[in-house]
């Protein structure tokens, strides 16, 4: 039966598209997006803005609903079609700003986290681990994101490749890791 | 391990230094890729502590940046005392007020322009009115070591340096110059030194139809 469908499809030439078992995955899809979502709002109005939880929230209703409602025909991946909705949200939002505020303030991309006592813990622990690294890895961090070199300044600054550079500060990211689960 | 293509955009795009192109398809990739989206937010907890609590973090490398620039100040002007620069500095306006303001005073004042060309030389070449003029002559300057006349019709002519105040034109050069053809002459003084200290203004004259 299966090898007519099949047959049969291929001679008329019929596209089928698979759709996602989504009435199950609706928690999934919930716990996996949320903190996508929740970030790039954050990073594209700034966590000071008191309503992003709230346009996340929406985002997220409007999501389910279109999942829900048979909207979303599995022709994207579930991230792109949410990345869609998340970004058209984003960009009605602005603009309903930017009506009610004429010049509405660019968001800092790295607010001082200190909207949630938790955030800030980590942010105070995160430091303090940083200050134990080696020199190498610290003046590395100093100058690509404390000064904002280029990669290729901070490179000729220190005569190394800015391969080399990309690598350190990998290096110092797994490293700070390490030390944060101990 | 296989290392995703998108994850060297991680740092451009939490640096904001992505072009909007490059951007969005970033975006739309941590949407699809959850080792991604981890990494770059492990990688902004970690510059969004750099730039809250950087200058602790960095404190002794802050330091010894400016130690260092502290050292190169020094190398470069710290081999006198800052008596010794003031004085210096008080010097070197001396002389730049001598160099530019005393000695150019003093100087004759250049250019100068002595000669009477209207009542003397301008009248006796218009008056020679039938023939080439064979004489020029100027007034004489105290200061001047020689002069340089030049003849030219649009383009030079003839030119002589002398020490008088005189020159006769040569007869070949006569020979050239045409009739109704309007010709002009200078004449430059010079001092001892190969100075310019004065020119007399062009006069123009015509060799008139015979």
């Amino acid at each position: 039966m299966g090898e007519l469908v099949n047959d049969a499809q291929s001679f008329y030439n019929v596209r089928t598209v698979e759709r996602p078992n989504i009435e199950h995955d609706l928690d999934a899809i919930i716990a996996k997006y949320r903190p996508i979502v929740s970030f790039r709002v954050k990073k594209s109005l700034g966590s000071y803005t008191p309503d992003w939880e709230d346009v996340v929230n929406e985002i997220m209703l409007n999501a389910i609903e279109k999942l829900e409602s048979g909207k979303f025909r599995g022709e994207s991946s579930v991230g792109t079609f949410i990345y869609t909705i998340t970004s058209r949200r984003i960009i009605d939002h602005i603009r309903k700003k930017s009506k009610s505020l004429k010049y509405a303030p660019e968001p800092n991309p790295f607010p001082q986290p200190q909207e949630h006592v938790e955030n800030k813990e980590r942010a105070e622990m995160i430091a303090r681990h940083l200050e134990k690294l080696k020199p190498k890895y610290k003046e590395i961090l100093y100058l690509y994101y404390y000064k904002e070199l280029s990669r290729d300044e901070v490179a000729k600054k220190l005569d190394i490749s800015p391969r080399r550079v990309s690598e350190r500060v990998n290096y110092a990211q797994k490293l700070l890791k390490k030390m944060m689960k101990k | 391990m296989t290392e995703c293509k998108f994850e060297d955009l991680i740092d451009e795009y939490l640096l904001n230094t992505l072009s909007e192109e490059k951007r969005n398809q970033f975006e739309e990739h941590y949407f699809n890729c959850p080792a991604c989206f981890q990494k770059m937010a492990e990688r902004d907890d970690m510059i969004t502590a750099i730039k809250w609590k950087g200058h602790e973090i960095f404190s002794d490398l802050m330091k010894e940046e400016q130690t260092r620039k502290v050292a190169v100040w020094d190398r470069l002007f710290g081999f006198m005392a800052p008596r010794q620069w003031a004085l210096t500095a008080v010097s070197a306006a001396l002389v730049l007020v001598v160099t530019f303001g005393v000695i150019p005073a003093l100087k004759t004042q250049s250019p100068q322009f002595t000669l009477d060309d209207h009542q003397t030389r301008g009248q006796s070449i218009t008056l020679i009115s039938d023939s080439i003029p064979s004489r020029f002559e100027w007034q004489k300057m105290e200061n001047a070591w020689e002069y340089k006349i030049e003849i030219d019709n649009h383009d030079p002519l003839w030119h002589k340096t002398t020490n008088n105040n005189f020159v006769i034109l040569p007869d070949e050069i006569k020979h050239k110059m045409k009739t109704g053809v309007a010709y002009s002459w200078q004449v430059k003084a010079f001092s001892r030194q190969g100075i310019l200290i004065a020119e007399s203004s062009k006069i123009q004259f015509f060799i008139p139809e015979k």
